[in-house]
C-alpha cells in the first residue's frame, strides 16, 4: 500500500478530532486519568447493573452495525490487535459447546488484554506527549471489541450462567470506558474505511491531512522529535524514520533543509552507535579473526564520517544554535576515533592506526587548551574515553606514532598540525625547528591543495605565535607573504575573495567551496592583519628613517609602504575605523616619535581581547614601540645633534638607562648610527660622515655588483642541482634525498623562514 | 649555591652519550669536587660497574660504601663467571694471539689484507673464527679495564677484519681505550678516523648517523680539552654544518664547550659570527652561563650582564669535568683554563666596549673588567703597546681616549669588491667543471 494514501486517510480522521476539540466538545482525558478509570472498572467487575444509557448506546451501535462489519472485514489480516474477527463467524458453526468454552477463555483473555491496553495507552500518551488524542490503534481495538460484543450478543441467546456473567461484566466495563472515547469512536465509525499500518511511534506524525499541515505544526513536531534525541528510550533508528517522514511532508524548502539537518545528526548518532557496537564486539571477542578487508572498512568508515562531519560544519550557518549543536557531536566522534585507534594498536596494525591518528590530530590541533578541556569533558560524558590531560600530550603521542608508521602525506600533514599546535601553545622555537627541519617549505608546492592550505594556516599561526612571544622580525617574515595582496581569505580557505582580474570557472568555485574551513577552525583575519601591519610598522618606520633620502632603496614591507602612501595622499584624515586606519594612525605618531599616542591608538583596537595573555602582549607591543620610536628619533635627528645625553633619551622614551644603552650600542655596532659613547659624561657623540655624491654612487654600484654576483651563484646552484659552493655537488644532493621526510634528520636549519605561502 | 652548581652540571646529559668506562673519570671528578654526596656517587659507580667486568673494583667500592668486609653473593658469582669467560675467550683467541706475539711471524704480514687472510689460513690455520675470537677477547679485555691490551688487540683486529660494521666498533673501542689511557695524540688520530667513516658510510637511517656524530662529539671532549691543539680542533669539528645541526637537534648542551673554545681561542674569530647566530637561535632551548655571556657581549651589548655572567662562568668551569682540569703546582692547584677563559672574556668585553666608545673612565673600565685600577691601567697599556688597541690614556682625567677610526671610503670600496672577483673566479671554474662533466657523459 502506498504510504501516501495511508497518511491521507488517517490524517483525515484526526484532523476531525482536533476540530472537535476546537469546537469545545469535551474529551475528558485530563480530567479522567487512566488510573481512575481502571479503578472504576475493577468496581464494575461485581454484579452487573444496567441503565438506560447502555441500551441507547446499544441501539446506536447496532445501527451502525453493518458499517462496522464492513470495517472489520476490511481490517481482516491487517489488524494486530488481540481480537480476531474471525471468531464470531466460527461460533455459528457446529460443536457449539466446545466453542463456548473457548469463547469464555477468550473473553477472560480479552478482559486482561483490555486492562493491559488501558495501561499501555497511559504510557503511550505520556511518551508522545499528546494528551489530546488517543492513538488510533486504541480506538480501533475498542471499536472492534464493541462490535464483537454486540455480534456475540445477537448470535448467542443461550449462555451458561458463568459465561453470561462474565460477558455482562465485560460489556459494562467496555461501555464505561468507551464513554471517554466516544467522540473518537464515533468518528471512527463514520469513516471506517481507514487502514492501520503505521507504527505507533510514527502515528502522531503521520496522521494529518495534507491540507491541514501547517509549517508551524511541522516546526513544533520537529522540535519535539529533535528534543527527544539522546534521551533514554528513543532509539536513533526510530528518530531517523520519523524525521525522514517529516521531511517528506515539510512545506517549504528551508524547513525541509532544517529537518534534513536533524536527520543527519540522527543518522550520525545511529552511525556512531553502530560503530561502537562493532568495536565492542571486536574487543570482546578477541578470537574473531578479522580479515584485512574489515579493517580497511573500519578505517574507511571513520574517514568517511569524519569527512561528512567536516562537510556539514562547512555548510551549516555558523551563527546559528544548530552549529553549536553539531559541534557537540565532535567529542563523540573523537571518542569513536580513539576507540578505533586503540583497537588497531592492540592488533598491531600500525598503518591503519596512523591513518586514524591523523584524523584525530586534525580534529585536535587547532584547539587551545581551554577548548580541548571542554571537549574532553563532553567526550567523557558519553563513553569514558581517556583523553590525556593536556592537548600537547595527546598531540605528542599521536604525532610520534604517525612519524613512525604513516605515509608521506600523512606525515607531512601531521607535521603541519604539530607546528600549528606548538604555535598555539606559544612554543615558537619548537614550531620553527619543526618547520625548518621538515623542509616542508620546499616540498609543499608539490602537495595537494588541502595540505597547502594547512601549510598556510600553520604559517599564519606561527606568525601570530612569534608576535605573541615578541619576535617581531620572524613574525613579519611568516606573515608578510600571506598577508600582502588581497588573498588572505583565499589562502586560508576562510571565504572566497572576489578577484577582478581572473574569472573563476564554476568548477573552480565548487572546488574552492569544498576546501573551505569550518567556522570554528578559522584564524581571525582581523587579528592576522593587525599583527602583520604592526610588525611591518615596527620594522619599517626606523628603516624609513635610515633611508630618508632614498626611500625606495630598501623596502621591508611593500604592502605596508603602499598603504602608507595611500593614507598620506588623503587630504583629510578621519579618525581610524578599521585595523588598517588604526595602524596608519599609529605609524604617523611613531614617525614623529610620539610613542604614547601610537600605543594608545593600537590599544584601542578590538582584537586584543582575542588574545589569551593580552596584558603581556600589550606590554610587549609597548616596549617595541618605544624602541622603534627611539631608533627612529636617533636616525632622523642625528644630523642635527652634536651630542645627546643618555639620561635625556631615557626620560624621553620612558626606557631604563640600560635599555637605551643596549639599543644605541646595537645601532653603533651595526653601523646604522655613526656615533660613539662618551662614557664619563654619558653622552652620545655623533661623528656623521657625509659621503659625497660620487662616493654614494660608488657604494650603490658595489652593492648592485654583489647582488649580481649572488644571483649568478644562485643560478649556478639551481643548474647544478643544489651543489653548493662549499660542498661537492653529489654529496649534498644525496644527503637531501635521504633526509627528506624524516623528523629528526638534522639537515640544515639555516633556511630563512619567510619562504612562501602557496595555493 | 649548591643547587645552582648542580644545575650547571651537565653529567646527566653527557653521560648517556658516553661509554660506561668513559663515565668513570667524570664521576671521579665529581667526587673530588664534592658536588654530590659521596654515597650517591659510589652507588652510581657500582651501578656502572655491574655491567662491566671490573668486578673486583666494584667489590672494593661496595665495601667502602657499606663499610663491610663481605662482598655480596651476586658479585662473587659474577666474578667467577667473568674469570671463566676470560679463560674460554683466551683459549679461543690463543692461536692468533701467539701469532701476533711472534715478531718474526708478524713481519710476514703485508699491506694487502686479502693476502694476509690467505696466508694466515694456509700457514697458521687461522680463519675467520679465530679473528672473531680476537675481537671478542679484545672487547672482554676492555670490559675488564685492561685498556692497553684492548687497544693493541683492536688495532691488530682492524688490519685483519673485513666486516665494515665490526671495523667501526673496533675503532670506537680503540678510541675509548686511547682516551682512557690518555694518549691524546693517538686518540685524536683515531677520532678523525672515526669521523671519516661516519661521514662517508651510509647509515641505516639519518637518525643513526646523527647519533653517531653526537657520540663522537662527546667522546671528543676528553681529547679536545687535553690535547694542545684541541681547542682549534673542537671548533673545526663542531662548527661544521652537519655537526652543528646534530648539536642543535639533539645535544644543545655541547654549545657550552664550543662557546668556551671560541672564547679561549683567538684563531677562530671569523667563525664566531656564525656561532653567535646559532646562539640566538638556540637560546630558548638551552641556557648556560658561558653561552649567555657571549649573548650578552655580542647580541644584547649588555656589559653589566656580561660581567655578572663572567662570575657564573668561573663557577661553571671549575665544576665542569672537561673544563675544570686541575694542575697541581706545589701547594696550589689551579685551573688553567679558568684563568685563560677569564682573560679572554675580559678582552671580549673590552674590545666590544671600545668599539662603541670614544672616551672611557678608567675606574669604570677597571670595574667592568673585574680588575683594580692599577691592574686595569697596566692591562690597557699592554694592549696599546702590543698595538691591539688604538687608544691613549689621559692620566689627568683618568680616561682612555679611543682614536676615532674612520674607515677610508676608498678602502671600504676595495674591501667590498675584493671578494667579488674571488667569487666570480670560483663560479667560472665551477661552470667549467660542470660543462666538462656533462661533455664527458
Amino acid at each position: 500500500m502506498p504510504g501516501s494514501t495511508v497518511t491521507v486517510t488517517i490524517g483525515y480522521l484526526f484532523s476531525n478530532c482536533r476540530l472537535d476539540i476546537r469546537q469545545g466538545k469535551e474529551l475528558n482525558h485530563e480530567r479522567c486519568p487512566r488510573s481512575k478509570l481502571y479503578q472504576q472498572s475493577i468496581k464494575y467487575l461485581g454484579p452487573p447493573g444496567s441503565d438506560s444509557s447502555t441500551e441507547e448506546e446499544l441501539d446506536e451501535v447496532q445501527d451502525t452495525n453493518t458499517a462496522a462489519a464492513n470495517a472489520s472485514r476490511y481490517l481482516k489480516g491487517g489488524s494486530d490487535s488481540d481480537v480476531d474477527d474471525d471468531l464470531p463467524k466460527r461460533i455459528v458453526q457446529p460443536a457449539k459447546e466446545k466453542r463456548f468454552e473457548e469463547m469464555v477463555n477468550t473473553a477472560e483473555q480479552m478482559k486482561q488484554n483490555f486492562d493491559k491496553i488501558n495501561k499501555q495507552l497511559e504510557k503511550v500518551m505520556r511518551i508522545t506527549e499528546s494528551v489530546k488524542k488517543a492513538p488510533v490503534l486504541y480506538i480501533k481495538t475498542r471499536v472492534t471489541l464493541e462490535d464483537f460484543l454486540n455480534e456475540t450478543l445477537a448470535a448467542e441467546k443461550k449462555m451458561s450462567h458463568s459465561n453470561s456473567k462474565a460477558f455482562n461484566s465485560m460489556k459494562q466495563r467496555l461501555k464505561k470506558n468507551n464513554k471517554t472515547y466516544q467522540e473518537e469512536i464515533n468518528k471512527y465509525r463514520e469513516s471506517p474505511d481507514q487502514t492501520e499500518e503505521v507504527k505507533v511511534s510514527e502515528e502522531d506524525l503521520c496522521d494529518k491531512d495534507p491540507k491541514e499541515i501547517t509549517s508551524e505544526w511541522i516546526n513544533q513536531k520537529h522540535k519535539e522529535v529533535v528534543s527527544s534525541r539522546g534521551r533514554k528510550g528513543t532509539s536513533p533508528f526510530e528518530l531517523v524514520d520519523q524525521l525522514t517522514h517529516l521531511m517528506r511532508i515539510a512545506k517549504t524548502p528551508p524547513q525541509k533543509l532544517e529537518i534534513l539537518f536533524s536527520v543527519v545528526s540522527a543518522q550520525f548518532d545511529k552511525f556512531v552507535n553502530n560503530m561502537f557496537t562493532i568495536l565492542d564486539l571486536l574487543v570482546k571477542h578477541d578470537n574473531i579473526v578479522v580479515t584485512v578487508e574489515l579493517d580497511e572498512n573500519l578505517v574507511a568508515f571513520l574517514e568517511r564520517v569524519d569527512a561528512e562531519f567536516f562537510k556539514s560544519m562547512q555548510n551549516v550557518d555558523p551563527h546559528t544554535r544548530e552549529y553549536v549543536e553539531r559541534l557537540r557531536d565532535e567529542p563523540l566522534l573523537l571518542a569513536l576515533a580513539q576507540n578505533v585507534h586503540d583497537y588497531f594498536e592492540r592488533r598491531g596494525d600500525f598503518k591503519s592506526a596512523a591513518k586514524v591518528a591523523l584524523r584525530r590530530v586534525e580534529s585536535v590541533y587547532y584547539k587551545p587548551q581551554e577548548v580541548y578541556n571542554a571537549m574532553r569533558k563532553l567526550a567523557e560524558e558519553t563513553r569514558k574515553p581517556t583523553f590525556p590531560e593536556s592537548s600537547r600530550a595527546m598531540m605528542d603521542a599521536l604525532v610520534s606514532l604517525i612519524y613512525k608508521h604513516g605515509d608521506e602525506r600523512t606525515k607531512a600533514r601531521a607535521m603541519l598540525c604539530d607546528i600549528y599546535h606548538h604555535s598555539l601553545m606559544d612554543e615558537f622555537g619548537a614550531a620553527r625547528d619543526l618547520l625548518l627541519m621538515s623542509r616542508l617549505q620546499d616540498s609543499v608546492q608539490r602537495m595537494d591543495i588541502s595540505t597547502q592550505i594547512l601549510f598556510n594556516r600553520s604559517m599564519a599561526q606561527l606568525g601570530l605565535c612569534a608576535f605573541r612571544v615578541g619576535i617581531i622580525t620572524e613574525a613579519h617574515g611568516c606573515l608578510s607573504e600571506l598577508c600582502s595582496g588581497q588573498r588572505v581569505r583565499e589562502l586560508l580557505a576562510q571565504g572566497v575573495s572576489q578577484s577582478r582580474y581572473h574569472q573563476r570557472t564554476p568548477e573552480q568555485e565548487r572546488m574552492e567551496r569544498t576546501l573551505q574551513m569550518p567556522y570554528h577552525m578559522h584564524i581571525n583575519l582581523e587579528l592576522l592583519e593587525a599583527v602583520h601591519l604592526i610588525c611591518a610598522m615596527l620594522l619599517e618606520v626606523p628603516n624609513m628613517a635610515v633611508n630618508s633620502h632614498d626611500a625606495k632603496r630598501k623596502v621591508i614591507s611593500k604592502s605596508f609602504r603602499r598603504l602608507l602612501e595611500i593614507s598620506e595622499r588623503q587630504a583629510f584624515t578621519a579618525p581610524p575605523e578599521n585595523v588598517r586606519d588604526h595602524v596608519m594612525a599609529a605609524t604617523r605618531a611613531l614617525t614623529k616619535g610620539d610613542f604614547e599616542k601610537a600605543f594608545w591608538v593600537l590599544n584601542s583596537l578590538g582584537i586584543w581581547k582575542l588574545l589569551k595573555n593580552r596584558d603581556t602582549v600589550l606590554d610587549m607591543v609597548k616596549a617595541r614601540i618605544k624602541e622603534a620610536a627611539l631608533r627612529t628619533h636617533l636616525l632622523t635627528y642625528s644630523v642635527s645633534y652634536e651630542s645627546l645625553s643618555l639620561d635625556h633619551l631615557a626620560k624621553m622614551f620612558d626606557l631604563s638607562d640600560n635599555q637605551v644603552h643596549s639599543i644605541v650600542s646595537k645601532m653603533m655596532i651595526w653601523e646604522e648610527l655613526h656615533a660613539y659613547w662618551d662614557q664619563p659624561t654619558r653622552c652620545i657623540f655623533f661623528h656623521d660622515v657625509q659621503h659625497n655624491r660620487l662616493q654614494t654612487l660608488a657604494f650603490q654600484l658595489v652593492e648592485k655588483l654583489s647582488v649580481l654576483a649572488e644571483s649568478n651563484e644562485r643560478a649556478m646552484e639551481a643548474r647544478t642541482g643544489g651543489g653548493g659552493l662549499e660542498y661537492a655537488g653529489s654529496g649534498k644532493w644525496q644527503d637531501n634525498m635521504s633526509y627528506r621526510g624524516t623528523q629528526m634528520d638534522g639537515t640544515s636549519r639555516m633556511v630563512s623562514l619567510n619562504r612562501g605561502v602557496r595555493v | 649555591m649548591a643547587e645552582t652548581k648542580e644545575n650547571y652540571d651537565l653529567t646527566p646529559r653527557v653521560a648517556p652519550n658516553l661509554d660506561r668506562h668513559l663515565v668513570f673519570p667524570i664521576l671521579e671528578f665529581l667526587q673530588e669536587r664534592q658536588l654530590y654526596p659521596d654515597e650517591q656517587i659510589l652507588k652510581f659507580k657500582i651501578e656502572l660497574l655491574n655491567k662491566t667486568n671490573m668486578v673486583d673494583y666494584a667489590m672494593d667500592i661496595h665495601k667502602s660504601l657499606y663499610h663491610t668486609e663481605d662482598a655480596p653473593q651476586d658479585m662473587v658469582e659474577r666474578r667467577a663467571e667473568v674469570v671463566a669467560r676470560l679463560k674460554s675467550l683466551e683459549e679461543a683467541a690463543a692461536p692468533l694471539v701467539t701469532f701476533l706475539l711472534n715478531p718474526n711471524a708478524v713481519q710476514e704480514l703485508r699491506a694487502d689484507k686479502q693476502y694476509n687472510l690467505q696466508m694466515l689460513k694456509e700457514r697458521y690455520q687461522i680463519g675467520p673464527d679465530q679473528i672473531e675470537a680476537l675481537y671478542q677477547y679484545a672487547k672482554f679485555q676492555f670490559e675488564c679495564g685492561n685498556y692497553s691490551g684492548a687497544a693493541d688487540y683492536l688495532y691488530q683486529y682492524r688490519t685483519l677484519c673485513s666486516n665494515l660494521e665490526r671495523s667501526l666498533s673496533a675503532l670506537w673501542g680503540k678510541l675509548a681505550s686511547e682516551i682512557l689511557m690518555q694518549n691524546w695524540d693517538i686518540a685524536l688520530e683515531e677520532l678523525n678516523r672515526v669521523k671519516e667513516i661516519i661521514d662517508s658510510k651510509s647509515f641505516a637511517s639519518p637518525l643513526n648517523q646523527v647519533q653517531n656524530r653526537i657520540w663522537l662529539m662527546h667522546w671528543g671532549l676528553y681529547i679536545f680539552f687535553n690535547h694542545e691543539n684541541g681547542r682549534t680542533q673542537i671548533i673545526d669539528l663542531f662548527i661544521q654544518d652537519k655537526y652543528m645541526n646534530a648539536i642543535q637537534t639533539s645535544a644543545p648542551h655541547l654549545l657550552r664547550y664550543l662557546a668556551t673554545a671560541f672564547i679561549v681561542n683567538k684563531r677562530r674569530r671569523p667563525q664566531l659570527k656564525e656561532f653567535i647566530k646559532v646562539i640566538q637561535q638556540e637560546h630558548y632551548s638551552y641556557k648556560d652561563p658561558i653561552v649567555e655571556f657571549l649573548a650578552c657581549v655580542f647580541v644584547n651589548y649588555d656589559f653589566d650582564g656580561a660581567q655578572r655572567k663572567m662570575k657564573e662562568c668561573e663557577e661553571v668551569i671549575v665544576n665542569d669535568p672537561f673544563l675544570g682540569k686541575r694542575v697541581e703546582d706545589g701547594n696550589f692547584s689551579t685551573v688553567p683554563l679558568k684563568d685563560e677563559f677569564l682573560e679572554n672574556a675580559r678582552l671580549f668585553i673590552f674590545e666590544t666596549y671600545c668599539r662603541i666608545h670614544q672616551r672611557i673612565d678608567m675606574g669604570v673600565l677597571a670595574e667592568k673588567l673585574n680588575l683594580n685600577y692599577e691592574e686595569a691601567e697596566r692591562w690597557i697599556v699592554n694592549l696599546i703597546r702590543t698595538s691591539k688597541l688604538d687608544a691613549k690614556i689621559d692620566s689627568e682625567s683618568g680616561t682612555v681616549i679611543m682614536e676615532p677610526t674612520q674607515p677610508n671610503v676608498h678602502e671600504q670600496l676595495v674591501n667590498h669588491t675584493k671578494a667579488l672577483s674571488g667569487r666570480t673566479y670560483k663560479l667560472v671554474t665551477q661552470l667549467l667543471e660542470h660543462s666538462q662533466g656533462q661533455a664527458a657523459r
